[in-house]
């Protein structure tokens, strides 16, 4: 109740502070960072306790192997989802829309979504769930984030090379699937909510299926992921 | 309660039973997701990658964050809330662990080991040239799996939908190519 009396509170402050100085996200007051540090240490913490920091469990996710992180990622989409749309219908002032909408550069998408891929493969981090590892004291993680420096600055130094194609062509704007649909955002989440949790239900059957089969090589991947 | 219920009902888990289970930390994670928008912004991580790099340049006194147009128009000086989410990010990680097991200093993942051994040189040149690949895609596309997939795709951005389809396509090839003729 608090809670929810606190996030109302905090809508109008979150119209101003999304529009502050070019290029920042979320405001450089002291209020900002505070809460911004906080957020991410939970943030960190519910990746480092749910496994997303670990390699095993990222790369058995990416071999169909364990999809205990899928899961996790899936449900955390649709109760977001669900949460935002509630808030922002509760503010009344479009606050989802307010905070922005990825640009749907089809070619940027599909390109860096591709080359991202194989980055998650090679390293078995994101560029998130590298930094609660990192914090973990996973070295792996760590190089794995001196990597991202690396790939960033460059793709910084490439961009006014690659920009024109990536962006040229296939540009539609910032959309938003309720906006295609023409139907009210909340009940739109709340569908695809929906879908989510059938799916991830689908996902834990045969998860579960696929992990009493190999009851021996249970006992052999539990050895490897509780290792990290 | 339901909720610790069906998690402790998923198999497998027994030997990762210290960990939160996927219902409730996906919850709890959206729940935070929520939280942060209504407060301040999404969830998102890529852009501070460059945010530090930017730093970087201005400290050893580059002239590239006033001359570079991507530098200049699209990453800010000063720290602002995303920054301090991942600063953030890297002491949760760290609590987490010490709070309830899991501290490390290891460099080399044990499913790696199992077929590339543990060499640390190769397993970094691994590490490296997977940071490096997922930070230039995700600057490519202008996010990665928490700006575009668990914030995109709650906040139903199309483009959301397309960069989780690209990443599990590739990530799913590539894994298995790397993996290719094991059973576990």
């Amino acid at each position: 109740m608090t809670a929810a009396a606190l996030i109302i509170a905090q809508v109008s402050d979150a119209a101003q502070t999304a529009t502050d100085a070019a290029g920042t996200v979320g405001g450089t007051d002291t209020k900002a960072l505070v809460v911004g540090l906080l957020t991410g240490i939970a943030f960190g913490a519910l990746l480092q306790r749910s496994g997303a920091s670990s390699y095993a469990m990222i790369v058995n996710m990416l071999r169909l192997k364990d999809l205990t992180i899928m899961k996790f990622l899936f449900i955390a989409i649709a109760t977001g989802s669900v949460g935002m749309y509630l808030v922002d219908s509760l503010g009344g002032i479009g606050l989802v829309a307010h905070i922005g909408i990825a640009p749907l550069y089809l070619v940027s998408l599909i390109v860096g979504g591709l080359i991202f891929g194989v980055g998650w493969a090679l390293a078995g981090y994101c560029p998130g769930t590298a930094l609660a590892a990192m914090g973990q004291g996973k070295i792996d993680a760590f190089v794995t984030a001196l990597g991202g420096l690396a790939g960033a600055i460059t793709l910084v130094l490439t961009w006014d090379y690659i920009q024109p194609t990536l962006e040229g062509n296939f540009n539609y704007g910032n959309k938003n699937l309720a906006d295609v649909m023409g139907a009210n955002p909340l009940l739109v989440a709340v569908s695809m909510a929906a879908v989510i949790v059938a799916f991830v239900l689908y996902l834990n059957r045969l998860d579960t299926k696929k992990k009493a089969a190999g009851s021996p090589g249970t006992g052999k991947h539990g050895a490897v992921t509780s290792s990290h | 309660m339901s909720a610790t219920d069906i998690n402790s009902a998923v198999p497998g888990s027994g030997a990762a039973s210290r960990r939160m289970g996927w219902l409730y930390g996906g919850i709890l994670l959206g729940l935070l997701n929520t939280f942060a928008v209504a407060t301040y912004a999404a969830l998102g991580v890529s852009r501070n990658y460059v945010f530090v790099d930017n730093l970087i340049l201005r400290a050893v006194g580059s002239d590239l964050p006033t001359t570079n147009a991507y530098l200049s128009q699209k990453i800010p000086t000063s720290v602002d809330w995303l920054v301090m989410l991942a600063v953030g990010m890297i002491a949760g990680g760290f609590l987490a662990a010490l709070l309830k097991g899991g501290l490390t200093t290891r460099a080399v993942p044990k499913l790696w080991a199992s077929r590339f051994g543990d060499s640390r040189p190769k397993r970094f040149a691994a590490a490296f040239a997977g940071g490096f690949l997922l930070l230039y895609g995700a600057r490519i596309a202008g996010g990665c799996t928490s700006g575009l997939v668990l914030s995109g795709v709650a906040q139903l951005a199309i483009a959301g939908f397309v960069f989780a389809v690209s990443i599990l396509a590739s990530g799913i090839l590539t894994a298995r190519l790397i993996y290719r003729g094991r059973a576990s």
